[in-house]
């Protein structure tokens, strides 16, 4: 980048941010700072909790204060992005006049300041006439670069050719692409959202949770999770989660789509991608009703959740009236069946799928109760064989309107890298002047970056240019 | 798996080219130094077939995917992109001295991915995560990253002990070390290259994490590490192109910086988060 050309804004808030000492020091507080972060977990992690339980109050106190469990969305850290994004800004604006200065300027091609103190490989003689020779040398150099200019000043003549030119902005692109992303991720964090749902096979929804509200957050179209399958390799890795979605618009199907992970689905401008997924109990249970404790009188049935079934004996009816996963989070999958006799009351109790280890478990007396007994209802006992279990799918829901200039600002940026770091602006002259019975060449030239690039690029010059000079000879 | 055994070989090669490279540092006998690239370059030669076999073999298996989704698998990559780097940098620049301070680089990464007893070498399955077209460019632009900015970290230390050398002494070893400047260029070359490389790891890091789990950016802690790698080449770099700054300072930095790049790289390790798939 060209020099600092701050004389006419001598303010010192001006002068503060267009210093490049400032933008390292920027960069290695960004750089120890952001380190906090990664040892310290964050939230919303689980560990996040767990490492705030592990600390004295005035430390809690102290990181709760300084956002510390969250930091990267604190006050403080993008504050110093934002000193950063504005010493990018002010830095590119203090230098840019300088660099156009450069990059309009025009050298004239008869300069013989750049031959001084030449290598010597980068003169030769050449015999012959020097205007055939100039032609000649014209002609070589035209093959090899496009914008030549020429001039003939005594018995010398020169050519200046130019490339590159625009490499001088290159560091312009970058520091622009960076600000492109910022703003970028800044849109996304105003005017987008991150949400999740999750939706049991067969169901459908028209709201998701957001991460960061409690108020859940209408969608204005459903969605439904027709099925969701999990495939599994040999050793037991997942392979595959696949949901298949489907979504209405006023009650009205109109897509259908299969949602696998890394291959989202955008709908209305909102991203669903597969996330997590997990098993709910359905409302199916299996029962085995045993009569007089006769294992010859056991039936097996089906039954779902609210339907009366007339019992074997037809002494009433029974129907399951709640069914749980894990009961009180201990028990284990559970299933409230009610019984209304013929004449006379209702009877409910809990059956038990692993009713043998909750015995174990638990002492005599608390089992006791009539709530948790199979065989309230003479003469029948009654087993919970299983669940039917479902599974649900967990989505991701967003959307970033700021997602596109994110990738706009990164392309520039390898762009801008490309230009910055593997090109240069030069000017190669070269001279062809009156020697005895011939002319010397010489060949000469400048950049702004790369000398090793450039005295490899001249010494080329002069190897190709001498051989089909004297060749011709 | 036939590829595991000549990669152990690999291993034992790698260790032999930096004796030999070191050998002719200390003897000033520059036949070690052309054995030692020989070996080099069989050694690379043997590490490509093995990693395109690896391949195959994953195919065959009927789990086919590129061999860059486990521990194992991203050492062994990591030693293959710092000898290549390395190579092409011993072929453009004409000397060998560098290998004596990169090649262990290379050894050590093998080492650890064959003898540790928790790494496992068997192919394994890609879990759904790692089903992307992006795993590919991913890990190579990382690892290439990673490459050069080891380079650099050996071009740093060379840059140390060059520091030491005076006429006195008369230490071959030293004498053989480049000039400085063309240390400091030749790091800042490597720097640039690392930088854009590491760029574009991150870059498409995020294009994939968007597709995945809906987010470009995530603040995950290996995320947050090459973000603060990031953040101090930048700093090299502005150092060095606008402030002018060479020589022991660019090297200090340079060899933190490769210290961020293991941090991102084995720190995952210690770290949870989402990339936690590459420690096993």
């Amino acid at each position: 980048m060209a020099k600092s050309t701050s004389k006419t804004k001598s303010n010192s808030v001006w002068r503060f941010f267009s210093s490049v000492k400032l933008t390292i020091v920027l960069l290695i507080i960004l750089a120890i700072t952001s380190i906090l972060g990664t040892i310290i977990p964050q939230m919303p992690q689980r560990e996040s909790v767990e490492f705030a339980r592990g600390l004295s109050p005035g430390m809690f106190k102290l990181f709760s204060f300084i956002n510390l469990f969250d930091m990267y969305h604190s006050l403080w850290f993008r504050l110093i992005i934002g000193c950063l994004a504005l010493n990018l800004i002010i830095c590119s604006i203090d230098r840019f006049p300088a660099t156009l200065k450069q990059f309009r300027f025009r050298p004239g091609a008869d300069r013989n300041k750049p031959f001084q103190d030449l290598p010597l490989n980068q003169t030769f003689f050449v015999e012959g006439n020097v205007e055939d020779t100039a032609n000649q040398v014209a002609r070589f150099i035209k093959g090899r670069y496009k914008k030549i200019k020429r001039k003939h000043a005594g018995d010398r003549y020169y050519f200046l050719s130019e490339k590159g030119k625009y490499s001088r902005f290159g560091v312009y692109l970058v520091h622009l692409s960076v600000l492109i992303i910022v703003i970028g991720g800044l849109i996304g964090s105003f005017f987008g959202f991150d949400g999740y749902i999750n939706i049991v096979e067969g169901e459908q929804i028209d709201a998701i949770k957001l991460r960061k509200q409690t108020t859940p957050l209408k969608l204005g179209f459903e969605v439904r999770c027709d099925k969701f399958t999990v495939d599994f390799y040999e050793n037991g890795a997942p392979r595959e989660y696949r949901s298949e979605l489907s979504f209405f618009v006023n009650g009205k199907e109109v897509e259908k789509e299969n949602l696998l992970v890394n291959h989202p689905i955008k709908f209305r401008g909102i991203t669903f991608y597969q996330s997590s997924y997990g098993k709910t109990p359905g409302n199916k249970v299996r029962l085995k009703i045993v009569r007089h404790a006769n294992e010859h009188e056991s039936i097996g049935m089906e039954a779902e959740q609210g339907n009366s079934f007339p019992l074997p004996g037809k002494e009433g009816q029974f129907q399951v009236l709640k069914v749980d996963a894990n009961l009180r989070g201990m028990m284990g999958p559970a299933a409230l069946i009610s019984i209304h006799a013929e004449q006379g009351d209702e009877t409910r109790f809990w059956i038990f799928q692993n009713w043998e280890t909750l015995q174990n478990r638990f002492p005599k007396q608390m089992l006791q109760s009539p709530m948790l007994n199979s065989s309230a209802f003479k003469p029948y006992t009654f087993y919970l064989e299983g669940l039917e279990s479902k599974f649900y799918t967990g989505l991701q829901v967003n959307r970033d309107p700021g997602v596109s200039l994110v990738w706009i600002g990164s392309f520039l940026m390898i762009g801008g890298f490309f230009v910055t770091f593997f090109m240069s602006h030069r000017r190669i002259w070269v001279r062809v002047s009156n020697a005895k019975r011939g002319s010397t060449i010489s060949i000469a030239g400048t950049s702004n970056k790369d000398p090793v690039g450039l005295e490899r690029e001249l010494a080329h010059l002069s190897i190709n240019l001498n051989g089909y000079l004297n060749k011709r000879k | 798996m036939i590829n595991t055994i000549i990669l152990s070989y690999v291993t034992f090669g790698y260790f032999g080219a930096f004796i030999l490279y070191l050998l002719m540092m200390v003897m000033g006998r520059a036949t070690f130094g052309r054995l030692a690239s020989l070996l080099s370059v069989v050694g690379l030669g043997a590490q490509s077939l093995a990693i395109i076999l690896r391949w195959v073999e994953s195919y065959q298996l009927g789990i086919g995917h590129a061999p860059f989704s486990n521990l194992y698998e991203s050492l062994i990559f990591f030693s293959w992109t710092i000898t290549l780097l390395y190579l092409i940098v011993e072929w453009r620049t004409k000397n060998r001295t560098l290998g004596v301070f990169v090649m262990p680089l290379a050894f050590l990464a093998m080492a650890y991915a064959s003898f540790s007893p928790n790494i496992a070498s068997r192919i394994q399955p890609l879990i759904p995560a790692l089903k992307s077209n992006w795993l590919i460019t991913h890990v190579i632009t990382c690892f290439f990253a990673y490459a050069a900015f080891g380079i650099s970290f050996g071009l740093s230390l060379m840059y140390f002990l060059k520091l030491v050398d005076n006429e006195k002494r008369n230490n071959t070893f030293l004498k053989l070390i480049p000039r400085k400047g063309i240390l400091d260029d030749l790091n800042y070359q490597m720097v640039a290259i690392g930088f854009l490389m590491l760029t574009l790891g991150i870059i498409t890091g995020s294009v994939w994490a968007y597709s995945a789990w809906g987010r470009y950016w995530g603040w995950d802690p290996k995320e947050t590490w090459s973000l603060i790698t990031w953040f101090i080449y930048a700093a090299v770099l502005h150092s060095r192109m606008v402030r002018g700054w060479t020589g022991k300072k660019i090297a200090i930095m340079s060899i933190i910086g490769f210290f961020c790049v293991l941090i991102t790289y084995f720190g995952v390790n210690y770290l949870a988060g989402l990339h936690s798939y590459a420690t096993t």
